[in-house]
Parts: C-alpha cells; sequence; structure tokens
C-alpha cells in the first residue's frame, strides 16, 4: 500500500499551488489588481472596512467580472478533472475523458437547442425558465451520448478500445453537427454565442453560474468521492468486482450519472473544454499512483489547478482579445494524448488493447 | 458446505445446465471435470453467486445463497479465476489489498495489512509487493491474485471453524491454465492447505492427472448433467473417461496410483 502521509503530501502540495494559482489569477488581466487592492475589495464587500466609493469601477470589476471567473475556471477544472478519473474508471482505460466519449459533445448540443431555438420564446436563454432550461438540456444530451457510447463499446462486460473511441467519434460526429447545424440556422448573436462556447470561454462567467457548478459539483463529489476502493475493484473486471461484494451495474449507472450532471452544469456555463480530463488523472497516475482513492480527490485538485493557469494564459497572450480556453488545452492535450497511444502501442498488448 | 439443489440454467433458449444436485463438502478439494461446454463454468458462476439459476437453489451451510447479502458473502467466499489483467500500474501489494476491500470501510487496519503480508508471503510474492502489476510475469500475476483471494477469506489469527466463525469458501476456476508446472504445484499446493483451515474449495481443472492429484471428491459433468461422481480417484473408470471426453484412455500405474494416458 503506498503510503497516505504520501498522498496527504500530495493532496498539501497541490492545495498550495492551487492558492497561488488562484491568488494570481484574481490580480492579472487587462486590469490588473495588487493584493492589497484586492484584500480591500474583499473587505468592503464584507463589510469589514468602511467603502471608501473612490474606486467602484475597479472593485465591480473585480468582484462582478473577475472574482465569479476564477471560480468558475478552478470549479470547471476539478468537474474535467474528476470526470476523467471517474470515466477512465468505469471505462478501465487510461484514454478516456468527456471530451473524447461524447460527453461534453452531448452536452453542448442539448444547451445550443435552448441558444438557438429558445430564443423570442419563453424559453429564450436570458429568461429563468430558459436559464434553467440550458443546463438540464445539457444534462438531457450529455447524458444519452455517454450511455450510448458505453453500450456500443461494452461487450461482455468488457469495454473495448477501438469501440469505444470509434463510437466516442461517431457520437462526437453526430453532436457537432447538430450544433453545427443550430449555429448555421442562428442570427448572428446566438451564432457568435455557439462558436465562442464550443471552443470553451470562461469571458461569461457570472455568480449564478458560479453557484450552479459549485452546488452540482459539491453534490456530485460527495456521492461519487468515496467510490475509489469500487472503482480500484473494477479494474479487475465487473465480475471481480462483484466477488468482492460491489455491485457493478449500479456502480456504473451512479458514477454515470453524476459525471454527466457535473459535465453537463459546466459546460452548459463554459462550452466544451476538452483534454483536461485526460490529461489530469494521467499526470497524477505518472507523478504518484493510480489509486483511485487517492485520483479522486487530487484529480479535483489538479484539474482546478491547471485550468486556473490555462485561463490566465489566455488572457495574456494577445492582449486586448483573449483566446478561447479550449484552443489552449487541445494544444496542449492532444500531444499528450498521441503520446500515451504512442507508448501503449510500444509496450506491446500489456497495455489496454486485451 | 455448499450444496446445488436441483438446478437449472438456461441462457436464452439454450439449457445449459440440467437438474444438477451436488454437494461440496468441506475440508475436501472438490473437483469439477468434464469437456468444453459441459457447462463447468456456468456450474461456478452458480455456486458462487455471479449467476442465479433458473431454477432451483444453491445453499452455503444450509443458507440458500439468496439470503446473504452482497458483502458478507464477499468476506467468507473468493474466486481465482484464469486470468486478471490490469490496464493501470497498480503495485502488487494495492492489488492484493483489495481482498480486503470488503473486510474495511475506508482506510485498512494493521490488521488487513498483516493479512495482506502474509498471504503475499505464502504465494513467495512478497519481495515483489511494490513492483507494479503489469510488469510481473504471467505466473507472477496469477499467484499474486491468489494473494489477494487468500486475503479475502483468510485469517491467521482466527479461531478454528465453529458457531462462532463461519465457513469459507474458495472457489478456483482454471486457476493453472496459464501457468507452467511449478507454478501449477506451487498454487495447487496453497490452496490445499487451505483445508486445514476447514474450507470447502471447489475447482475446475483441465489436467486430469494433476486433478486426481489433488481432488478429494470428483463431479463429472457432460452436456449439463452430472455424469459420474466419485470420491476417490480409482472409482473413476477407464469407460467413464473414454466415454465422457471421447477419447481412448489408458490406466498407468505410479506406486499403485491411477495415471492416465490419453489418445485419439
Amino acid at each position: 500500500m503506498t503510503s497516505r502521509r504520501s498522498f496527504a503530501f500530495s493532496y498539501i502540495v497541490l492545495a498550495i499551488l492551487l492558492a497561488a494559482a488562484v491568488g494570481a489569477s484574481a490580480g492579472i488581466g487587462a486590469f490588473t489588481f495588487t493584493p492589497p487592492q484586492m484584500v480591500r475589495y474583499l473587505g468592503e464587500a464584507a463589510g469589514w472596512i468602511p467603502d471608501r466609493a473612490a474606486d467602484t469601477l475597479g472593485r465591480n470589476v473585480f468582484l462582478e467580472l473577475r472574482l465569479p471567473r476564477v471560480c468558475m475556471s478552478a470549479l470547471t477544472g476539478a468537474v474535467l478533472g474528476v470526470s476523467g478519473t471517474l470515466m477512465q474508471g468505469l471505462f478501465r482505460n487510461p484514454i478516456v475523458e468527456p471530451g473524447l466519449a461524447g460527453t461534453s459533445a452531448g452536452a453542448a448540443f442539448g444547451a445550443a437547442l435552448i441558444f438557438v431555438l429558445g430564443s423570442g420564446t419563453m424559453l429564450s436563454f436570458t429568461t429563468i425558465v430558459g436559464g434553467l432550461a440550458v443546463p438540464l438540456l445539457a444534462f438531457l444530451g450529455a447524458f444519452a451520448a455517454t450511455m450510448l457510447v458505453y453500450r456500443v463499446s461494452t461487450s461482455f462486460g468488457k469495454v473495448n478500445v477501438f469501440t469505444l473511441l470509434l463510437a466516442g467519434i461517431a457520437v462526437n460526429a453526430v453532436c457537432g453537427a447538430g450544433t453545427g447545424f443550430l449555429s448555421y440556422i442562428a442570427r448572428d448573436p446566438q451564432a457568435r454565442n455557439i462558436t465562442f462556447w464550443n471552443l470553451g470561454t470562461f469571458t461569461t462567467a457570472d455568480w449564478r453560474g458560479v453557484a450552479l457548478v459549485a452546488v452540482c459539483f459539491a453534490a456530485c463529489y460527495a456521492w461519487a468521492g468515496r467510490s475509489g476502493k469500487a472503482l480500484n475493484a473494477l479494474m479487475l473486471g465487473e465480475d471481480e468486482a462483484a466477488l468482492l461484494g460491489i455491485d457493478p451495474e449500479k456502480l456504473i449507472f451512479r458514477l454515470l450519472l453524476v459525471n454527466t450532471v457535473m459535465v453537463a452544469a459546466a459546460t452548459a456555463m463554459v462550452g466544451v473544454i476538452a483534454f483536461v480530463g485526460l490529461v489530469v488523472p494521467h499526470v497524477l497516475r505518472m507523478l504518484r499512483s493510480s489509486d483511485y482513492t487517492f485520483l479522486l480527490p487530487a484529480s479535483a485538485l489538479l484539474g482546478a489547478l491547471s485550468m486556473e493557469v490555462v485561463d490566465i494564459v489566455a488572457r495574456i497572450v494577445i492582449p486586448p482579445a483573449e483566446l478561447p480556453v479550449g484552443i489552449i488545452t487541445a494544444v496542449v492535450g492532444a500531444p499528450v494524448f498521441l503520446w500515451i497511444l504512442l507508448r501503449d502501442s510500444r509496450q506491446g498488448s500489456s497495455g489496454f488493447y486485451g | 458446505m455448499v450444496e446445488l439443489r436441483d438446478v437449472s440454467y438456461r441462457a436464452g433458449s439454450t439449457l445449459i445446465l440440467q437438474d444438477v444436485s451436488v454437494r461440496f463438502r468441506a475440508g475436501r478439494f472438490n473437483v469439477i471435470l468434464g469437456p468444453n461446454g459441459a457447462g463447468k463454468s456456468t456450474l461456478l458462476r452458480l455456486a458462487t453467486g455471479l449467476a442465479k439459476p433458473t431454477h432451483g437453489q444453491v445453499l452455503y451451510d444450509d443458507r440458500p445463497l439468496d439470503a446473504f447479502d452482497a458483502s458478507e458473502l464477499a468476506r467468507m467466499r473468493a474466486v481465482l479465476s484464469q486470468h486478471v489483467d490490469l490496464a493501470f500500474p497498480l503495485p502488487t501489494i494495492d492489488v492484493a489489498m483489495m481482498g480486503r476491500y470488503p473486510h474495511y470501510n475506508r482506510v485498512p487496519t494493521s490488521h488487513d495489512r498483516d493479512i495482506v503480508r502474509r498471504a503475499l508471503e505464502m504465494v513467495g510474492m512478497r519481495e515483489k509487493a511494490q513492483q507494479p502489476y503489469p510488469t510481473l510475469s504471467g505466473g507472477e500475476q496469477q499467484k499474486v491474485q491468489l494473494a489477494r483471494v487468500l486475503a479475502q477469506i483468510w485469517n491467521y489469527d482466527e479461531p478454528p471453524p465453529g458457531a462462532s466463525r463461519p465457513h469459507r469458501f474458495l472457489f478456483l476456476d482454471e486457476p493453472t491454465s496459464s501457468l507452467d508446472v511449478h507454478y501449477q504445484i506451487h498454487l495447487l499446493d496453497v490452496a490445499k492447505s487451505l483445508l486445514d483451515f476447514d474450507c470447502t474449495v471447489v475447482a475446475i481443472l483441465h489436467d486430469l492427472n494433476v486433478a486426481l492429484e489433488y481432488g478429494g471428491h470428483f463431479v463429472l459433468l457432460e452436456r449439463g448433467r452430472i455424469a459420474l461422481e466419485a470420491e476417490s480417484p480409482d472409482a473413476i473408470g477407464q469407460a467413464d473417461l473414454e466415454r465422457i471426453f471421447q477419447v481412448r484412455a489408458r490406466r498407468l500405474d505410479d506406486n499403485g496410483r491411477a495415471f492416465w494416458r490419453f489418445g485419439l
């Protein structure tokens, strides 16, 4: 048993780095805030120090634009990291993540339906009903897509990797085509929204969205966070897990549900961000351990940390414009994905082709 | 004791097992034999609770299998299957520790760790405890799986079985089919040592001579039915083997014990 203390050490290091990244992310951008400024704004907002009203613009930018964005990117990163870990555990395979298995694309398609078809009706995404319909439809799309890919790629209790990748491609293509069609028939502002949002962006983050993702993530993590042992046992196969007293069907259904809820909520708010769910667990496996009791909390921390860093890069790389974060994660993540494939195919049959 | 009472199993329209009644007693090495497709694996799946019989009942010490809950069953019954692959590089000791999962909640106790250490020692894999499982040879991986299965049901400081402690059940599903002769003997010896602990051992074995050497009770299946049940190797005759396995069999004598040679 890899010692628990080394896990605790990893958590602490990750948490410190995450705190540093959050601090940096709060300060850096089109408006730069110094730490004393940030403390003052926070203090004023909380009512601890008297409101001097001298710098309301800076304060508003910080509290209403910057902070929700910082929170949203950390939360999204945590969601994607945990989701990648859960899916790799469920599919018993290191190359699955929400972007590849159709979860994100399904969510995007569901949300785009509301963005485009709902506009002008009571379901417009600017109304309250529409605001709730976006994550709901995102969830339905994500769940349908993930279930389809899982069912197609599983036969006799074993996941076939090639079928999985092909099914993922097919489902991604269908959802992508649906989203593309919607953006084609959409009138311009909506279309721009969809395009931007297909690449993932935190610019639209607000406190309402942060609250939604935070609640979904907390609830899902509370439910799934203790599945580490069960996911470890599932590595041995569904029969072996059942012999250890775990009901594999219940476990798989529960975790797919939890995973889809989190990813749908995050995707509905910030769009499709690929490869984070793939790279984060992989890095943790290399650095420390493939034990899921470690991976689940650690991938939440590292996911949040890496998303925060990516968002900082997105803000400073082509000022005054911003790069969609999905572009950065794809540029970094895709080579890692190829490298994993290449390494495992060189290792021969001991990889995941069995 | 594991008892199957009038058990039938149907998959779609195919009847795989038909009216099988058999008792596997504790403290004995029970062996299931039979040609491919006779229903051996199905019989084992039913006996372990992985599948439910279409008809009939499975009982552990006279208690129906349905009456156990999953984790209770997992603490007394373990199964070693043919081969277990792992897609992720978990250290050997973590794999063996999975056998203790039904016993602890979040963090293993020092007693759990002790059991796992001793189980690894029993199978001779103590030195490789930290080595990643996928880097082990097939034979070593199977030893680690045996250690995991032992850790699941075996406890070195327990009182002898009685009213205070339920019996344990170990099933082996062709455990040695990919192993060379050294590993094969080693693994079966370890399994056999559990008999002293009054465990019920039920194994599907392919090599007839190995089966006859280790077994103490033989169940021969043929097309979903029990063709022959024998309490000793000598009760299995040449005509039975030739009919059930569709071969020609010749009995050789090895210091009074039967040794069979087969041909077509």
